[in-house]
């Protein structure tokens, strides 16, 4: 009996070894396996959101080519800090957080104070002028809107200051909420409601500008 | 007549932004509401805003080039 540990020690110790030398590595196995499951349906889950990211993306940049190396920036490294991701959050505002800090980061926007300069025209403005620029003695609202071309409204966007054009972009193009561009700006809820607003009566200004240029031209 | 303090159609102007946005509290929706009901020059204009809203997102939607999609795909994490 001498050395031989005893019977309640012997349990304990294979206990231990059962622990140790049978159950870690397949807890660790479990484990490997449990995280690449994650990763994979991370990555399809983002994968499947990527029409909507580049909508967005497209226009917050000036050009075709900026917008996919921005998005491939974007996936690259949302892949690689996947595990940052909380479950159960917006995947897709997390994906527009990490591509408007690169946007930022690579120094593709210049970065400048919001234009506040108070603007004269009202919520009205563009209509008023556009209704002016019609033959039609009464025009309905579909006969004014017919004054305004495609081309003409993705130039009048691009010519919104990026402050601005990025509120406009996440909230009417993107239907985020306030808080959602809130937070993938990193501003306050408030800044993103001045923008907007002001924003938009920017876009209104430039939409006329081009409407009135063009309607001059075809008459 | 509206219950608007001020000229009702500058007032509905004011609040053009807001009511599309659905960030009026219930008084100033229903002071809104009933000043379009009875005001065509402002319907018209607030008509036109929500038409404008569809036209300019239309106008600016560029869908994503299928190749695109698959350089994203490649950058996915290979399964070892």
């Amino acid at each position: 009996m001498r050395g031989s540990p005893a019977p309640l020690e012997l349990e304990k110790n294979v206990a231990r070894v059962a622990a140790v030398g049978e159950t870690a590595p397949e807890t660790e196995a479990r484990r490997l396996a449990e995280d690449a499951r994650d990763r994979v349906r991370f990555e399809e889950e983002a994968l499947e959101l990527a029409d909507q990211v580049y909508r967005v993306a497209r226009r917050m940049v000036s050009s075709r080519e900026e917008a996919e190396d921005l998005m491939q920036e974007t996936y690259a490294r949302a892949f690689r800090s996947w595990k940052s991701f909380q479950p159960g959050t917006n995947l897709r505002a997390w994906l527009l957080r990490i591509l408007t800090n690169l946007n930022i980061d690579r120094g593709r926007r210049v970065q400048r104070a919001p234009d506040m300069q108070p603007l004269e025209e009202g919520d009205y403005f563009l209509y008023n002028k556009l209704e002016e620029s019609t033959q039609a003695p009464n025009p309905d609202e579909e006969q004014v809107i017919e004054r305004l071309s495609q081309d003409d409204a993705v130039l009048a966007l691009s010519a919104v200051p990026h402050d601005f054009r990025d509120v406009i972009v996440l909230v009417d193009l993107g239907d985020f909420s306030y808080n959602d561009a809130a937070q993938i700006l990193d501003i306050p809820v408030g800044t993103v409601m001045s923008r907007l607003h002001r924003g938009r009566r920017i876009l209104k200004r430039e939409l006329a500008e081009r409407a009135l240029v063009n309607g001059g031209d075809s008459e | 007549m509206s219950g608007f303090a001020v000229d009702p159609c500058d007032k509905c102007e004011e609040v053009l932004q807001p009511f599309l946005d659905r960030d009026l509290n219930e008084e100033e929706r229903a002071l809104a509401e009933e000043h379009l009901s009875l005001c065509e020059y402002c319907r018209k204009r607030y008509r036109f805003e929500e038409d404008l809203r569809r036209f300019v997102r239309q106008a600016a939607t560029e869908e994503m080039p299928p190749e695109l999609k698959t350089k994203l795909a490649e950058l996915r994490t290979p399964l070892v």
